[in-house]
């Protein structure tokens, strides 16, 4: 029976052998002017990569999870000892702070920006507009004869003490202290719960720890600024903090450090062990110099893919470079195939490059449909990670097949290393069948054991120290990073702060103020304030302000009090009370929190409301909230659930999708079943093995192994592919051993990452190790038996 | 009331300390000051009687009140009025104590928790431990009189200036003790408080403080 060719490649081959000068000038310049292209390429270290970018439910989370407060800052938390007193502690604090401003950190702040007569001298004035029908209800009971007696006799007190000559002033306008009244409404800004304030810095409830927050224009995905700037701040606690103190700082620029370091160390081990196995693979199945070339293959792909992906754009992920790379960089098995195929010769090379460009192009049409589907994905990352790795596999495609061939000479046959190597069909076919389906069966039922984490936090490296400064700025801090968001959206300020009060009013009554952070009582929508005043106005008419100015005459006179002592509190309750703006809130020194609560976007404002992400609380909101249009809340431990749920979707719909087309693929090409049935042997036992093992051993499935279970789904095809063809159409290329050198490069490349600390190659590594350590024994060993045609 | 603090604390600490014999020239403050400056560290303790005159538009009548007034080194301190209220406070170290008889109320605090008790604290401290050049940055000071000493002291800062327009200080005719103290507030309104029976480095009873 004739072997089955692509006469195309057969006459190519010969065509371009009389022009191999030619041939080789244009792959290298191909190769040189993608160098010069990729240099062009700017690396996004963004976590957005991997996160969905469509009109879902998670992309629109991600983006206003970012707005909240102290999400993109650094907070350094000063504890001293026991014995620390505050003066001590807040002036290391501003050392501290003096010594990060020299070192150009970024705004650092140790406490709120002012606070002094002017902040509160604006509440008082803003009280009637800001209070409410139960505030008014507590002032009748402050305002009756005895309370009015009562609370002149503290103001007169007050006058005659040191504290009372700088508060003249504000008792002639609140004698009564109504202003008490709008203090009170501070207990809603309290955005981190243990602080107090202690000479105007953020001190924590014990007094022994110091807060400073600092805004830097550092990204926390730039892992060479952030090493940089944690250097500066620890030159400045260095220089700065006394001793006996201690500083600690965290920040997701301490998160992309650890794991940029991490991964480093994990790169020196897991290339060790690459070249090393790589070498020895060379020293045992290779031995030649034209085997030096197969070596190149995936090393020119990943220039071209990545040149192509500079021209196509400049913005590259760091994950489609990094994993894309990995991926190319162990797609050899079209080059191994042609290398053992020219090496084995017995044939016209065009001939042998005709016959074998037959299951390497099936092969690859494999492998581009399983990165083609990545197409559809909704995360960015996947979408330029199919792109560029088709780019390459359609680059080592034409590089295997039009250049490898002229540069490989067919060896004699008694030097081809481990000629005789036929372990596979050695064994009983019946018991290779057997162990084989009940490794299967095993598998198939560990394989429900297995448990999709779609938490991005579980493949990020988070060594102890991070997790004890997290939990010490907890326990000194109490929930001041993990609060869950209520966004009040609107076109415009009014509509946004109308929408806040209403959110507001549902929440007071069942959340404690101390736990609830929110505006509306400080800045409250103008229609509220129209109201409020109109209350206060009609609250003081029908003879009570009078009545309230003859008390206060009647009672301040017996103290001594003349009788314009108090015409400011007078006078203001008759006047045009002023409305609370942002503009005042600002001048009053509460620029930061406004900043902080309110989030203006091209054609939208938000206010935002903290409340303490608990499952309790996310469930009662979810549904409380559905009858308030346009409030969204979004709950920072929800939203691991919901990335992992569109991740479990987006894999369930990949696999089901890859499964159709490769089986269509195979159709097509196979025809009969038994030999589609065939092909699938290596994938179908990779995929099962994979998913049984991890489940035997505990392992959760995460979005690393999702993107290396892509890669197990195409090496496994082409695998039986290859084998398949060699098998059933009569070639006797050396598939067999394409498929162990292949497989073997693919371990020792992927499958060393195993052996990483980094949780996310520490995942990609275990995939491949056993998905493909599983789909080549399942290629060389059941095949064969199934199809019982190789008889030693 | 807290500038009247400060001056009270800084006028004893100087009527006790300063000599007739040593007073600078009349005009030159920084002279007046660095002999005030070099005497100062012999001061430990000190008391006195006060009256304090209250001279308020919003009262009908000028306002008195009396009390009694102490300090130790390094960082005790305390303010006690006897008519016509009995109240007081104590500070030591960061550390605060008030009371009120009518009330019956007694409370502790942490200075640096109280902005109003801070900044008494902040600079009673500053004048008894003769600390000029803090002074200086905070008020600008004149000397009105050369015998019996009379300083002028107008805040440097907007945020006090806000409250307070000048202080004006008169030493007794020998230096030992200041006889009045008057705060100026923009308004017209002020107060005067007028030091009597005031002792130098005599023993205080510990449970003063």
């Amino acid at each position: 029976m004739p072997v089955p060719s692509f006469t195309l490649f057969e006459r190519l081959y010969r065509f371009l052998s009389s022009r191999r000068k030619l041939l080789f000038s244009a792959t290298l310049l191909v190769v040189a002017l993608s160098a010069l292209a990729s240099s062009k390429l700017k690396i996004q270290e963004d976590i957005v990569a991997m996160l969905p970018d469509d009109s879902s439910s998670v992309a629109k989370d991600f983006r206003l999870l970012q707005l909240a407060p102290f999400t993109r800052k650094l907070v350094i938390t000063l504890k001293g000892g026991a014995a620390t007193d505050p003066t001590a502690l807040t002036a290391a604090a501003d050392r501290l702070a003096l010594g990060l401003n020299n070192e150009g950190v970024g705004n650092v702040m140790t406490g709120p920006t002012n606070l002094s007569g002017g902040f509160f001298g604006w509440l008082g004035a803003m009280l009637p507009s800001l209070a409410t029908a139960e505030d008014l209800v507590r002032l009748t009971a402050a305002t009756t004869p005895a309370e009015v007696q009562s609370r002149l006799q503290g103001s007169y007190e007050k006058l005659l003490s040191p504290e009372g000559w700088a508060l003249k002033g504000s008792i002639q306008s609140d004698p009564l202290s109504f202003s008490t009244l709008a203090l009170e409404k501070m207990r809603f800004l309290n955005m981190v719960p243990k602080m107090r304030l202690v000479q105007n810095h953020f001190v924590s409830a014990d007094g022994r720890s110091a807060l400073l927050v600092v805004d830097s224009e550092v990204s926390m995905t730039d892992s060479a600024g952030s090493r940089d700037l944690l250097g500066r701040i620890d030159r400045a606690v260095t220089a700065h903090v006394p001793a006996g103190m201690t500083a600690t700082v965290v920040s997701g620029h301490r998160y992309t450090l650890v794991n940029a370091d991490t991964i480093k160390q994990d790169l020196y081990i897991v290339l060790t062990i690459n070249v090393i196995a790589v070498l020895a693979i060379y020293l045992v199945f290779l031995r030649s110099l034209s085997a030096i070339f197969v070596f190149l293959v995936p090393a020119s792909i990943l220039v071209i893919a990545s040149g192509v992906i500079g021209l196509w754009d400049a913005n590259v992920f760091a994950v489609t470079l990094g994993f894309g790379g990995v991926l190319l960089g162990i797609a050899d098995e079209y080059a191994m195939l042609i290398y053992f195929s020219c090496r084995q010769g017995g044939k016209d090379l065009a001939v042998i490059t005709g016959e074998v460009a037959r299951p390497v192009l099936f092969g690859a049409a494999a492998t581009l449909i399983s990165f083609g589907v990545m197409l559809m994905s909704s995360l960015p990352g996947q979408r330029q990670l199919a792109i560029y790795s088709m780019t390459g596999i359609v680059a080592a495609l034409l590089i295997s097949l039009l250049v490898l061939p002229h540069l490989i000479k067919p060896a004699v046959a008694a030097s081809l290393p481990l000629r005789n190597i036929n372990i596979g069909w050695r064994m009983p076919r019946r018991a290779v069948i057997g162990i084989w389906l009940a490794i299967l069966a095993l598998c198939a039922w560990q394989a429900t054991k297995i448990r999709f984490n779609g938490d991005l936090r579980s493949v990020s490296m988070v060594t102890p120290e991070l997790r004890q400064a997290e939990e010490e700025l907890a326990k000194t801090w109490g929930d001041m990073r993990d609060k869950a968001l209520l966004f009040a959206e609107a076109k415009d300020l009014e509509g946004a702060l109308a929408l806040n009060d209403r959110l507001f009013a549902r929440l007071s009554g069942r959340i404690p103020a101390g736990e609830l952070v929110s505006l509306a009582p400080l800045l409250p929508s103008a229609e509220r304030q129209r109201a409020n005043r109109e209350r206060w106005t009609s609250f003081w008419q029908n003879g009570r302000a009078e009545q309230l100015g003859q008390d206060l005459a009647k009672y301040g006179g017996a103290f001594g009090f003349s009788k314009l002592a108090f015409a400011p509190l007078l006078g203001s309750l008759s006047a045009a009370p002023p409305a609370a703006t942002i503009e005042g809130l600002r001048e009053a020194g509460m620029g930061e929190l406004v900043d902080s609560l309110i989030i203006r976007a091209p054609g939208m404002v938000r206010v935002l409301t903290l409340v303490p992400d608990t499952p309790q609380v996310v469930a009662a909101l979810s549904d409380d909230l559905k009858t308030l249009p346009g409030v969204r809340l979004v709950s920072q431990s929800h939203f691991g659930d919901s990335v992992g749920r569109a991740i479990i979707h987006d894999f369930t719909r990949y696999m089901a999708l890859t499964s159709a087309l490769v089986f269509a693929l195979l159709v097509i090409v196979f025809r009969t079943p038994s030999r589609i049935m065939l092909v699938l042997v290596p994938v179908v036992t990779g995929l099962v093995c994979m998913l049984g093992i991890m489940g035997m051993l505990g392992l959760e499935f995460n979005i690393f192994n999702i993107a290396a279970t892509i890669l197990i789904i195409g090496l496994c095809v082409d695998y039986g592919i290859f084998m398949v063809c060699r098998l059933t159409e009569g070639s006797n290329h050396a598939a067999n051993k394409a498929v162990l050198v292949s497989g073997l490069t693919t371990l020792a490349g992927l499958g060393a990452l195993a052996l990483a600390r980094h949780p996310s190659m520490h995942s990609i590594g275990i995939t491949v190790l056993i998905g493909i350590g599983t789909g080549i024994p399942a290629a060389l060993l059941v095949i064969p038996a199934i199809c019982n045609r190789d008889q030693p | 009331m807290t500038k009247v603090l400060l001056l009270i604390t800084f006028l004893l600490f100087a009527a006790a300390t300063a000599t007739a014999g040593e007073a600078p020239n009349h005009g030159d403050s920084s002279a007046i000051l660095s002999s005030l400056e070099r005497t100062a560290g012999a001061v430990r303790t000190l008391s006195s009687d006060f009256v304090q005159e209250k001279h308020l538009s919003m009262f009908k009548t000028v306002l008195t009140s009396k009390g009694r007034f102490y300090f130790s080194k390094p960082d005790q301190l305390r303010w006690e009025l006897t008519t016509p209220v009995a109240s007081g406070f104590v500070l030591k170290g960061d550390k605060g104590r008030r009371w009120h008889e009518r009330t019956g109320r007694t409370e502790n605090f942490q200075i640096s928790q109280e902005p109003v008790m801070k900044l008494v604290s902040e600079q009673l401290f500053a004048w008894a431990k003769a600390d000029f050049p803090w002074l200086k940055k905070e008020y600008r000071i004149t000397v009105l009189a050369e015998s019996p000493v009379a300083l002028r002291l107008e805040p440097r800062s907007a945020a006090t200036a806000g409250f307070l327009h000048h202080l004006l200080i008169n030493f007794s005719a020998d230096g030992r003790y200041v006889r009045s103290v008057e705060l100026h507030e923009k308004d017209g309104d002020y107060t005067r408080i007028r030091f009597v029976n005031a002792a130098v480095n005599k023993p205080l009873q510990a449970d003063l403080f």
